[in-house]
């Protein structure tokens, strides 16, 4: 049969299955498909990017579908690089993508939100009286202010509309201009580059106002002060393609693969290519992984580790054998030549200050600025010279401030690096030892507190009579321990005990001498072979100590020995926290309105928390613990507090609020007196009849009493004292457990007035504006609801890449959302309407420090004199604070606001010394923006209306993203180094990059002598560049590279060179172990906070997908072996706790964590599955509620070349790893599910701060 | 049914107006007569609350129950679709079927605002309306449910929506919203099935089983579970909740 009629001819039959099974036939309904078919429809896509506070600055398209945000993926169209170097791309990291549903989630703030209780307050007031007086009403009440003030953090918030919180946020600003005066009013926001339009909003208006901006870089830690201290610079970094040009890679604290993602591939690239990587981490971090070799190092000990890779790179490389790139490079751009006074101290010689033209008779010709050039020998005639580029030469005179081998008169100079051949005597000179100090958790040696070392010297004829000086370079090499000219306290092996060898390392760090030895060769090899392309990506587990100078110097004179800083592939690579806001100088005038009045208020952040949250008054950490034994005469004495006070008072530091009496009333007094301001300033300073707030932090006349937040988590990620922030500043319910010095007897600040009572609730207002219900919205009594950066116009750069790119609305904000632009201007706009009732035209007194960069930063050359003490004479911007007179027009502020003032026509614009006239674009803004029309101040100003409005005029009066300025800035530069730079730029003299530019594409920017760093065909950006090849000094005293820090505190503190100096003893622990027994065993480790993998970057820790990949709440990391002791098994709830207050989290315990530490990843929400602490019945306390900010006296030095003041460049920094806690396992968890009232107050036990 | 539009406006944010208007509800609701007297009764905390409390107070648990807790958020997709991205598409979809039924969003409120949504169904025919509710009924019972558990009186108003939706919600919808996330944290065994890995199969067969319907709905179900002892519900298995214009 043929089976002809069977065969089907049409058909196939349908069969379940094919493929042996693997495929199979379905016959279901496939309209589903549509879903995925709509799924990728869209209506557009918008450019923009994630502004948390991480340096990624990634570029995402936004799909937008009916008006409502739908997905977002990686942008890919960066501008290409060079051949044979990675591109960037891809960009953007799962946190990032994870990001986007805080648009719509239900954790957004959707309307203005304001405590009930002062609304009430409010409405009741406002029915009969104007705003001001209405807001005077409520907050001169002492009931009802403490009515909602003693409410925050405890719900109690209902909606407004915006037309009524602006009404009250201007009145309650108004008032306080008024009654106290504007430096009360005081706004923080951080980190400017992640949207700097956002950032300027709220500058513009606070400055407008005469308000003060904070600083955060230094209170979040993120500042190396070693950085400004050695060049002068505040940070300036390679970007990360930068890494693919290095030989060598130390990752030194610095987790790359987690918290610098979108970078990291560079750093897999170069590693292929051949480059070798050492990580140095105590932890077995995720960069661990990656490392050739990883080294272990204690935690807090790397300054002795550095010493010691020191130690054998200068035995090997610099004394055995000189590798001449080496020398050529230190002789050139290091202070290393210079040379240094010896005085003879307690019988011993120490090293004192650099000798200066001004010491030697005729000052060898120098007549502008002797006091402040410093002298070498010239190896060939063995004359003593004042070579070219010290801080002399840039202020005063013209064309001498560069690093040409030569002196004034143009004749070459080859500097002498060592006495060693031309020595008069060798003599022993005394360096401080600090690794002898007992710590019951850091290991120490039992060599003195002394160490005299052998060094050649020479004696000079000075005006003061006969002296003895030495080199930079031998008292350096001295202070290594390198056994060069025998004598005591000296090694010739690396196996002897002598501060810093190998084997002294070894006992310090627990890392195994070898180890050492292999790195720190390898390391000097490399650079050798390859003229300094040896690289540090450094990180903040270093910077975060309290003695963080030691670790980040160790590590930069590594780099500097080894000729690496400057050179492609090299260098020191800090990325934390800094986010380079490459268009700074056009974005300065927009955002501190120094287009409208100069000087801005700024302050710095640590050491105001520190007075105003009163932490001062636990302060346990004595003077006497961090002095050196080498101190040379001088008051020493007193408390912390009384350096920072003494630094304001000389002009070093800023103070807000600056003095007790409005400082709109001033200029009348001077009139009254027949003075000019600063005069009569100087003058009733001197008499008494004006104080300085600072003196007495704790009267109601110098509190801050409104706060504005934004952009930033204060309360639940960067308050350092958590607890004293809710306790002093907010007056609200706080887990403080400790008690202050006062009941304790164990005062000891003698410039502070002291009040037996501390103040609880300085702040009148605290508004924050944010998109999410964060903590520190919490605490808020008005909370503003601001856009997301897919409802914004904005810009954002990054020091990893060179890239300007846009964030830009893709919807409108939604619910009753604002952009922070439009939140300050509609501001602006209340309080110019309110303002009149108490302010009009006023003249505002303002006190600003002595500024870096500008001529007054060579204030006091060789001595430090106190004019309170009656050692000098108080002079404005010389032995004090500077003093200015800026008009306010309150009526006029919202004007004001939106327009560009003429000051940039009339005073032009500059940025770090250098100044350049700005006529030609502000005509261009005008063309650009239109023109103010209406009747008024600002008739025929350009408009700054909206944020892209904000955008063009920062665009346009940087050099970074305007060519035609970029030559005028190099220009401006040449007239003081006398050196031709407009090259650099002149290839894009005509270009212009504008807002919709940036939107079409990231633009790189172009080259500025802003920046260190060249952006070109050729190099990628590396920190230091301009500085090594075109022979720029660095804005040092000594124009070099300083590696010998001279000022009196300096040395007074021991660090005038780089020594080890283990983590300080807070003292946070003994008072408490032991009082508060839940019936547990208890185990004192050691609290480290590094950045998290679970939260998008350093603030958003309230993400669920990204909770729901870790423990969905708060951890702490701790080692299997410290667990066994306290009996924790992993994901109990356990509690950490000392005097600052407590924390309740779950345990992670881990091989990862070395023992001795425990590790809680940085700001996890006290919003977010947190239940309350055992000890302190609160809400289980954040990672701050355990820490307590400490200063450091060397950070508060000033007036001083590399060592003035700058905002977020130099101040005391908010340190937080030297702190312990007890840690242990709860018994009880309990959530607080229940009213506030039926909690209660905790009812601690008697607890001390002080031992 | 100008119930849902009453039921509606109990669920915005307390304002003079609404406090002024609760006799006018109350009269609304029962003139219509969809809820049972009951309901009806359950319902009357909530008005005498409304027009007798202080306004203040009423506004401060309503921004502490509705815009501060997320378990309790008045947006429907919170609980489908959390944070997942696929809450965009979601909410298109669903401003499309108001569209579809010659509607556009007024204000600056989501689409899946409840208020917003129910304003709509009030708008449509009954038997559609009650449909229409029956779609997120599991989300409108567990938000009762919460609310009921924390003694809020607005726990009557989800308690009326449920009752009036053409079709209880499905046990399973339910329990995964609000049960699964009551797992004993201290019960390792039951911890470490809900935490378990879907095998990974190959070979013949495997295509059916391992993309069959239960076991794709596993694997998802596994990937959305919070953490132990997280208080936040957990989304049950994903489900839009309104994906077609076209469905009438």
């Amino acid at each position: 049969m043929s089976h002809f009629l069977d065969r089907l001819t049409f058909f196939n039959r349908v069969v379940g299955e094919f493929s042996d099974g693997h495929g199979i036939t379905t016959n279901e309904d496939r309209r589903w498909e549509d879903g995925y078919r709509k799924r990728w429809q869209h209506d557009k896509i918008v450019r923009s990017t994630h502004g948390a506070n991480c340096t990624g600055s990634c570029s995402w398209k936004i799909y937008v579908k009916g008006g409502i945000v739908t997905w977002e993926t990686q942008q890919t169209d960066y501008p290409r690089t060079r051949p044979e170097l990675p591109n960037h791309e891809p960009r953007g990291c799962a946190r990032g993508a994870s990001y986007s549903w805080y648009l719509y989630s239900a954790n957004r703030v959707k309307y203005p939100l304001i405590r009930s209780r002062l609304l009430k307050l409010w409405r009741e007031a406002r029915t009969l009286m104007t705003p001001v007086a209405a807001w005077a009403s409520i907050v001169e009440n002492p009931e009802k202010r403490k009515a909602y003030t003693s409410r925050r953090g405890h719900g109690g918030f209902v909606r407004a509309t915006w037309d009524e919180v602006n009404e009250i946020i201007a009145a309650a600003n108004a008032y306080t201009v008024k009654t106290y005066g504007p430096d009360r009013v005081i706004g923080f926001s951080p980190i400017p580059a992640m949207s700097m339009v956002s950032y300027a909003a709220g500058a513009r208006y606070l400055s407008l106002m005469g308000g003060v901006c904070m600083s955060f870089y230094d209170w979040y830690c993120d500042l190396p002060p070693s950085s400004p201290q050695t060049w002068g610079e505040q940070t300036d970094v390679p970007e990360s393609a930068d890494w693919y040009n290095a030989g060598f890679l130390i990752l030194w604290g610095s987790n790359v693969p987690q918290t610098r993602t979108p970078d990291a591939h560079f750093y897999t690239e170069v590693r292929y290519r051949g480059a070798k990587s050492v990580v140095i981490c105590p932890d077995y971090s995720e960069a661990s992984k990656f490392a050739d070799m990883w080294v272990s190092v204690k935690q807090g000990t790397d300054s002795a580790l550095a010493l010691a890779m020191g130690h054998v790179i200068l035995r090997e490389f610099h004394v055995d054998r000189q590798v001449p790139y080496f020398k050529d490079y230190v002789k050139r751009y290091t202070d290393m030549p210079m040379l240094v006074r010896l005085v003879k101290q307690d019988g011993r010689l120490v090293p004192d200050r650099f000798v200066r033209a001004s010491d030697v008779p005729g000052q060898l010709g120098e007549t502008n600025n002797p006091e402040w050039k410093t002298l070498a020998f010239d190896e060939t005639t063995g004359e003593l010279v004042a070579p070219l580029g010290s801080v002399g030469f840039r202020w005063g005179e013209k064309g001498k401030w560069n690093l040409e081998a030569k002196r004034s008169d143009g004749s070459p100079v080859d500097l002498r690096l060592s006495l060693e051949n031309a020595a008069d005597s060798f003599e022993e000179v005394a360096f401080p030892y600090f690794g002898n100090i007992e710590h019951d958790h850091f290991a120490s040696s039992d060599h003195g507190s002394v160490l005299e070392r052998r060094v050649p010297v020479r004696k000079l004829a000075l005006n003061d009579g006969e002296a003895l000086v030495a080199t930079v370079y031998d008292l350096f090499l001295a202070n290594y321990g390198i056994d060069r000219f025998g004598g005591p306290n000296v090694a010739k092996s690396y196996d002897e005990d002598v501060p810093y060898t190998p084997a002294w390392a070894e006992k310090i760090t627990g890392v195994p001498r070898d180890q050492i030895i292999t790195v720190a060769r390898e390391f000097a090899r490399n650079a050798e072979k390859t003229n300094g392309r040896s690289m540090v990506i450094i990180g903040a587990a270093m910077n975060h100590w309290y003695h963080v100078d030691m670790n980040y110097r160790g590590v930069i004179n590594m780099l500097v020995m080894c000729g690496c800083v400057g050179q492609s592939g090299g260098g020191w690579s800090h990325y934390v926290g800094q986010e380079k806001l490459r268009p700074q100088s056009g974005w300065a005038p927009l955002a501190f309105a120094l287009d409208w009045g100069r000087p801005p208020r700024q302050q710095n952040s640590t050491s105001f928390w520190y007075a105003h949250t009163d932490q001062w008054r636990y302060e346990t950490l004595d003077v006497k613990e961090i002095l050196s034994p080498t101190a040379p005469a001088g008051p020493w004495d007193g408390a912390i507090i009384d350096y920072n006070i003494r630094a304001e008072r000389m002009g070093w530091l800023p103070s807000a609020p600056q003095l007790k009496e409005n400082p709109l009333t001033i200029a009348k007094r001077a009139e009254a007196a027949g003075l000019e301001p600063k005069d009569y300033v100087a003058k009733a300073l001197k008499s008494g009849e004006l104080t300085l707030s600072c003196e007495d932090p704790d009267d109601p006349k110098n509190w801050p009493r409104n706060l504005f937040v934004w952009r930033s988590n204060l309360l639940g990620s960067s308050g350092k004292g958590h607890e004293y922030f809710l306790k002093h500043l907010l007056g609200t319910s706080h887990g403080v457990l400790g008690k202050d010095l006062g009941p304790e007897g164990k005062r000891k600040a003698k410039e502070v007035v002291w009040h037996d009572e501390a103040p609880q609730g300085k702040l009148d207002l605290l508004v924050t504006l944010d998109f999410r219900m964060s903590t520190t919205c919490v605490y808020s009594d008005i909370v503003l609801p601001t856009a997301t950066w897919y409802e914004k116009d904005d810009l954002n750069t990054s020091d990893m890449h060179p890239f300007i790119h846009p964030l830009t609305a893709a919807v409108d904000p939604v619910w009753e959302s604002r952009t922070d632009w439009e939140i300050y201007k509609g501001l602006a706009k209340a309080f110019s309407e309110v303002a009149p009732e108490v302010l009009g035209l006023e003249k505002d007194v303002v006190l600003t420090p002595i500024m870096h960069d500008t001529p007054a930063e060579i204030a006091q050359a060789l001595d430090v004199k106190d004019w309170k003490k009656g050692e000098v004479e108080p002079i404005p911007g010389k032995t004090m604070p500077q003093v200015t007179v800026v008009e306010r027009d309150y009526p006029n502020l919202y004007k004001r606001f939106t327009s560009l003032g003429p000051l940039m026509e009339k005073a032009g614009n500059g940025g770090k010394g250098m100044a350049w006239d700005t006529k030609h674009e502000v005509e261009l803004l005008k063309a650009l923006n239109g023109v103010v029309t209406e009747e008024g101040p600002t008739k025929g100003l350009a408009k700054i209306e909206t944020a892209i409005d904000a955008c063009e005029t920062l665009l346009m009066l940087a050099p970074e993203t305007n060519g035609e300025v970029a030559v005028k800035a190099w220009e401006a530069l040449s007239k003081a180094t006398g050196r031709e730079h407009a090259h650099l730029a002149l290839p894009k003299e005509d270009e212009k990059i504008r807002f919709r530019d940036v939107v079409s594409q990231p633009r790189k920017i172009i080259s500025s002598p802003i920046w260190s760093g060249l952006e070109s065909e050729k190099v990628c950006y590396n920190a230091g560049y301009t500085n090594v090849h075109e022979l720029i000094p660095w804005r040092t005293l000594t124009g070099r590279q300083q590696l010998y820090q001279d000022h009196l505190w300096m040395r007074a503190f021991g660090e005038g060179f780089c020594v080890y100096r283990p983590p300080v003893d807070l003292k946070t622990v003994k008072p408490i172990q032991g009082k508060v027994p839940n019936g547990e065993k208890e185990v004192v480790l050691n609290f480290i906070t590094p950045h998290q993998k679970w939260g998008i970057h350093s603030t958003y820790s309230d993400n669920l997908l990204m909770l729901t990949l870790n423990r969905g709440g708060p951890v702490v990391w701790i080692s299997e072996n410290d667990a066994r002791k306290a009996g924790i098994a992993d994901n109990d709830w356990i509690e950490l706790y000392n005097v600052n207050g407590a924390i309740a989290a779950r345990a992670v315990v881990s091989q990862r964590v070395k023992d001795g530490m425990c590790l809680m990843y940085h700001a996890q929400e006290k919003i977010v599955n947190t239940p309350g602490s055992e000890i302190t019945r609160q809400r289980g306390g954040i990672h701050n509620s355990v820490t307590r900010a400490v200063l450091k006296p060397t950070h508060m030095i000033g007036g001083y070349a590399q060592q003035s003041y700058g905002f977020n460049y130099y101040g005391t920094v908010g340190c937080n790893r030297d702190e312990f806690v007890i840690v242990r396992k709860m018994t009880k968890v309990d959530w607080l599910e229940r009213p506030f009232e039926e909690r209660g107050r905790a009812t601690g036990p008697a607890l001390q701060a002080a031992e | 049914m100008k119930t849902l539009k009453a039921l509606s406006a109990l669920l915005t944010y307390p304002s003079e107006e609404l406090c002024a208007a609760v006799d006018e509800i109350r009269a609304a609701l029962d003139a219509e007569g969809v809820l049972s007297p009951a309901a009806r009764q359950a319902l009357e905390p909530l008005l005498q609350e409304l027009a007798s409390e202080d306004l203040y107070d009423l506004q401060e648990r309503y921004v502490l129950l509705f815009d501060r807790s997320r378990s309790l958020s008045l947006h429907l997709f919170e609980h489908v679709h959390g944070e997942s991205r696929d809450r965009g598409q979601a909410m298109v979809d669903l401003k499309s079927v108001y569209e579809a039924g010659g509607f556009a969003i007024g204000g600056s409120e989501l689409p899946d605002y409840v208020p917003l949504f129910l304003e709509y169904c009030s708008l449509q025919p009954e038997a559609e309306a009650r449909l229409l509710l029956s779609e997120p009924a599991h989300v409108l019972s567990a938000l009762g449910e919460r609310l009921r558990k924390k003694g809020s009186n607005y726990a009557a108003v989800f308690e009326a929506l449920v009752g009036l939706a053409a079709a209880a919600p499905s046990r399973e919808a339910f329990e995964a919203l609000v049960e699964e996330a009551e797992v004993d944290p201290n019960d390792l065994v039951a911890l470490d099935k809900l935490w378990e890995d879907e095998e990974v199969r190959f070979g013949p067969g495997a295509a059916i089983a391992d993309c069959g319907v239960d076991s794709l709905a596993a694997k998802i179900r596994q990937a959305r579970r919070p953490a132990p002892g997280l208080d936040v519900p957990a989304a049950p298995r994903p489900r839009t909740v309104f994906t077609h214009a076209s469905r009438s």
